[in-house]
């Protein structure tokens, strides 16, 4: 298990142990796992997923970011986020994160997309 | 002899006053402790990235492959001083200390040969600077209203960097009241560019024993980085002073309190005194007039 802890700029959003974690990295998702070697990377909007055997059991947005990975914890820094049970088609728009994206086309573009048909399900 | 309903006024204008000041004090002591939970919540946020910072500072040798935004200008001219003040007065020696701190400052950096700019945050240090002759190059009002104070440290961030780029300003510091307690609030300066490495040692054992692999590389992610942590650092600056606002607002408001009590009790006792005097005297009269009948 891997101690997975969510921060804003304002508060902890979350901290709990987890399995696994898949995380839109700059450079390509990866999972975030115990006794990974240490990391850091900056997040490109995305879709971050926990994972307990091979199924994904919570889905979020993210929209952008840095985590920083250790042996057994993944502090992952957000700009934004936006558990997916939260937001569908008809309703996106209307959420935090799409007003706070608003501008920003490729991010608005992603998260639409990630609304719709994220790449983990 | 003072005259009674005159004493009678003062006192009821007195009491009016004590109830508003004790209203305001239970406002502040409420305000502060939303505004103390803001500012520590925030802070997780504010070390991971200072950490994260520090060992992408650390690791890189040679300091010249930094950039300027992080080790600051060689011979710099030009300072750039931010100072947080609150929008509403009432708060005790909060806004004054700080003025008086800056002004130290300002006479200190101008006796370095360097200009300074100003910009200001809360409408009070804009009402201050207007009257000097200061550069003043941005003003920010009304940040405690809707949560306003991540939106308009964004603001301050994207000044700052713009101000830097086109190279007038060389240095930034922030000066704000540092929360130390509920009864205590410090003026601090903090440096922003070249950045304070303060933490930078205190983490140096933690960050020894794990070397980090960066994605993508150390240069992008400084791009990333830097204007991160202006943003976190200046709203964590702006946090700390709304609730050294607070606490500020709340000792000035009981002393205020305490001592409207204090001048309530003494008209009250002259109000007595006078009163008993005219009795007295009304009394005086009629024995005198009844023993010349």
């Amino acid at each position: 298990m891997i101690n997975l802890k969510v921060v804003s700029p304002q508060k902890v959003i979350f901290e709990k142990e987890v399995e696994m974690a898949v995380l839109p990295g700059a450079e390509g998702d990866f999972a975030a796992m115990p006794n990974h070697s240490p990391f850091i990377s900056s997040l490109r909007p995305g879709q971050m997923a926990i994972m307990s055997s091979n199924k994904v059991d919570e889905s979020f947005f993210v929209s952008g970011g840095l985590v920083m990975l250790k042996e057994k914890v993944c502090e992952v820094l957000v700009d934004q986020i936006e558990p997916l049970s939260d937001v569908n088609s008809s309703n996106y728009q209307q959420s935090k994160t799409y007003q706070e994206l608003e501008g920003n086309e490729t991010a608005l573009g992603t998260f639409e997309q990630v609304v719709n048909n994220p790449p983990y399900k | 002899m003072p005259n009674l309903k005159e004493l009678k006024n003062r006192i009821s204008s007195v009491k009016s006053t004590r109830k508003i000041t004790s209203a305001m004090k239970m406002v502040a002591a409420s305000k502060l402790r939303r505004a103390q939970e803001l500012a520590e919540s925030s802070r997780v946020y504010a070390d991971s990235l200072s950490f994260i910072l520090s060992s992408l500072a650390g690791n890189t040798k040679n300091s010249s492959d930094l950039p300027e935004i992080l080790t600051g200008r060689e011979n710099s001219k030009i300072s750039l001083l931010i100072i947080n003040s609150s929008d509403r007065g009432l708060c005790g020696g909060f806004n004054s200390n700080l003025f008086r701190n800056a002004k130290k400052w300002i006479s200190d950096q101008q006796g370095q040969g360097k200009s300074v700019k100003i910009m200001t945050v809360g409408k009070k240090a804009s009402s201050f600077y207007k009257k000097t002759d200061l550069d003043i190059v941005a003003s920010f009002e009304d940040l405690n209203s809707n949560d306003r104070q991540l939106q308009v440290s964004e603001e301050i961030k994207n000044k700052i960097m713009e101000l830097f780029e086109s190279n007038e300003i060389d240095e930034v510091s922030i000066l704000f009241n540092k929360f130390v307690s509920a009864i205590s609030q410090e003026p601090t300066y903090q440096s922003l560019i070249p950045l304070s490495n303060e933490e930078t040692i205190e983490d140096e054992s933690e960050f020894n024993n794990a070397v980090f692999e960066f994605e993508p590389d150390k240069n992008e992610l400084l791009e990333y980085l830097v204007p991160r942590n202006f943003l976190t650092q200046i709203y964590r600056s702006v946090l700390e002073s709304s609730a050294s606002e607070h606490a500020a607002r709340m000792t000035s408001m009981d002393n205020a309190t305490r001592n409207a009590g204090d001048m309530i009790d003494r008209l009250t006792l002259t109000y007595n005194r006078t009163r008993q005097a005219f009795i007295t005297k009304e009394l005086i009269e009629i024995i005198s007039g009844a023993e010349a009948v």
